[in-house]
């Protein structure tokens, strides 16, 4: 086992969380989108993103409109939606429990009873 | 120098070097292949990747000038990730990533190796492909060049078909894992291993599948027929588990025939070229004898022999060339196809040599279908009371059998150096002279394309007698031009005697008599070594008592 393999299953799995808590903040285009998760590096290539993408929108979490560009084509401006939102909300909840119990499970005193 | 592309590519416009063209279009084409199979889903997300891919370069090309190069594509995939880094968390595409993986990292593959040559660097490719010193691939190149010229054709022929290994990843995989027992052992395992493993996986599950189906039938009638439907799938599963064992197995068996293919193909073209050398130089310096036996079309035809050699190799050659390269390509994947234009060429060629060939053979059909004749009159000094005797000589000198006594059987036999074709068909035959005189008429007939052919080539049949006293000693085979071997062509003899004379068939004569009449129906094998007298009507045995006693006997 790869340790970096072990560490992108381990992004993947929040990386759904992640871009929703982006387009919380506001509509986005995928640069924008790509910027924000890589500065913070839970991505390394953009390449996992189109999928997900396709697949949160196929989901309806969300929605995407055209807008127009000053240097180029129109961009694709992704929105949250009303089940998006909800759906953030269910996922930062258990974000926030997972942390607890990681972070419990690791700080935890070796063997406390003998 | 480079040529360059436009490409428009998520709405903006590039200038691309070719090669980097086609660096982009597969990196896009294997992600096209690592994404799932909705196609909807797909496109949108090609054309996201377009999108963003373009915008990513015109970052960087600022001047609108400015070309696209390899390096730049380079970048972009560093940035964009590997094909596999696009499969969808949630689902994994083993299948895809396992093959793009093989493709570029754990097999060998044969390249041309152009850092280490001397000619075209095939020894080296091959050196590290079979992991041998490069020194013996030669060597045997060398050895076969010598033994048959069929290592020099080998050489051509993986010169053109190999690519040369230019890039790191080519040259990598030109010098992976060597392909040995240990390793060939290693893969069929694995994959035998995971044959297996689908199976006991894909068997567990219809298995819970059946007992799925089974409780929803006994538990609800009218959900039979989901249960039916889920039972379907399981056997659908087993089916495709059935299909890619097969797939393995022919694999497998593929290059086994590709084997075959190749060492058959070769060992015609070897055969070819050194049947083509012997027609070409043994024939030339008349060694020849009974060592090859080439159809005597070759010799009767408008169409010199040479060109015939080159047509009948082109014909029998292309195919087998064909042939060669496909079981190369049946072994390794890395051989080039040759070219449609190469191709339609060869095709071409062929069809003009089998064209040429019809021609040949159709002239050489027509060469025999008229029929023509020679005779030759000449006088006996035999009179009534006399007595006339019959004799054949065959000349050991030529040939010493004396038995090819059918119209197209001859033998090739050698006069003064010349070739030409021998045969025994000589029918002697006795009829009554209308006159008083005597005389023999010899027949010599041919066949020819018409009748003036065929008269010439009737006059061209070379056949002796002589006359001594009453001895009429007639030659016992006739000689004929080579090229006429395959001809129906025979000498008649026909003795014409007046009333009283009276003549004796020697024992040499026994198997040439032909049809001839007699008063008593005597077969022709028994009227050698006997008198016959000729009578107002035919012949009549003076001698004959035996031979009659006997025939009569056979008759009760």
């Amino acid at each position: 086992m790869k340790i970096e393999n072990a560490k992108a299953q381990m992004r993947k799995g929040v990386l759904e969380l992640c871009i929703l808590a982006i387009l919380k903040n506001g509509d986005a285009y995928t640069s924008e989108i790509l910027s924000g998760l890589k500065s913070v590096e839970m991505i390394v290539v953009e390449g996992t993103i189109y999928p997900l993408l396709t697949r949160l929108k196929n989901a309806g979490l969300l929605t995407y409109r055209w807008e127009e560009s000053t240097s180029g084509p129109p961009r694709k401006y992704y929105v949250l939606t009303e089940n998006g939102a909800l759906f953030l909300k269910e996922l930062d909840k258990t974000w926030n429990n997972l942390v607890n119990a990681v972070n419990q499970v690791i700080s935890s005193k070796p063997t406390t009873h003998e | 120098m480079n040529k360059t592309i436009n490409i428009n590519l998520g709405g903006f416009f590039f200038h691309i070097d070719e090669s980097a063209y086609l660096k982009l279009k597969k990196y896009l084409e294997s992600i096209s292949k690592s994404l799932s199979d909705d196609p909807q889903g797909k496109n949108e997300i090609i054309a996201d990747i377009e999108a963003r891919i373009s915008e990513l370069l015109s970052e960087k090309i600022t001047d609108a000038r400015q070309v696209v190069n390899d390096q730049d594509i380079d970048d972009i995939i560093k940035i964009m990730g590997q094909p596999e880094d696009y499969s969808d968390g949630e689902e994994t595409f083993k299948e895809t990533n396992y093959s793009y993986q093989t493709n570029y990292n754990s097999t060998k593959k044969l390249f041309r190796d152009g850092e280490d040559k001397i000619l075209g660097g095939v020894a080296s490719g091959l050196g590290y492909y079979l992991n041998l010193d490069t020194i013996w691939i030669r060597l045997a190149f060398i050895i076969f060049t010598v033994f048959g010229g069929f290592g020099f054709l080998l050489y051509i022929i993986l010169w053109i078909l190999l690519p040369e290994a230019k890039t790191t990843a080519e040259k990598l995989q030109m010098e992976g894992t060597p392909v040995n027992i240990d390793n060939i052992e290693r893969k069929i395992r694995e994959e035998f291993n995971n044959v297996s493993e689908n199976l006991k996986d894909v068997a567990s599950k219809a298995s819970d599948k059946f007992k799925e189906g089974a409780n929803e039938i006994s538990e609800k009638f009218n959900t039979a027929f989901s249960g039916k439907q889920k039972k379907n799938n399981g056997f659908q599963e087993i089916l495709d588990v059935i299909v890619s064992i097969i797939q393995t197995f022919f694999k497998i068996i593929g290059k086994i025939i590709g084997v075959f293919i190749l060492i058959t193909a070769a060992s015609v073209i070897i055969s070819l070229i050194i049947g083509g050398f012997s027609i070409g130089s043994i024939e030339w310096l008349n060694v020849d004898e009974n060592f090859l036996h080439y159809p005597p079309f070759f010799y009767d035809s408008i169409i010199p022999s040479w060109l015939l050699t080159i047509l009948g190799f082109i014909l029998i050659g292309i195919p087998f060339l064909l042939l060669f390269i496909l079981g190369l390509r049946m072994l390794s994947s890395n051989i080039k196809s040759i070219g449609k234009t190469a191709k339609l060429t060869l095709l071409g060629i062929w069809i003009i040599a089998l064209l040429a060939m019809i021609f040949a053979g159709l002239d050489f059909a027509t060469s025999y279908v008229q029929n023509g004749e020679i005779t030759e009159k000449k006088p006996l000094q035999i009179t009534a009371n006399d007595t006339l005797v019959v004799k054949l000589k065959n000349d050991e000198t030529i040939l010493f059998r004396h038995n090819l006594r059918r119209s197209s059987h001859k033998e090739e036999v050698f006069i003064n150096g010349k070739k030409m074709a021998y045969s025994n068909y000589v029918k002697v035959d006795v009829q009554k002279s209308a006159t008083n005189e005597s005389y023999f008429i010899v027949t010599k007939s041919s066949r020819g394309k018409n009748k003036m052919n065929a008269k010439s080539n009737a006059e061209q049949i070379k056949y002796h007698f002589t006359i001594e006293n009453n001895t009429l000693i007639l030659d016992a085979f006739y000689l004929t031009d080579f090229k006429n071997i395959w001809k129906d062509e025979s000498i008649d003899v026909t003795i014409y005697l007046p009333e009283n004379a009276t003549i004796y068939f020697d024992e040499s004569s026994k198997n040439f008599l032909y049809d001839v009449e007699n008063e008593t129906d005597i077969y022709d094998t028994d009227m050698a070594n006997h008198h016959f007298i000729m009578t107002n009507t035919t012949l009549k045995c003076t001698d004959c008592e035996a031979v009659l006693e006997d025939k009569n006997e056979i008759n009760i």
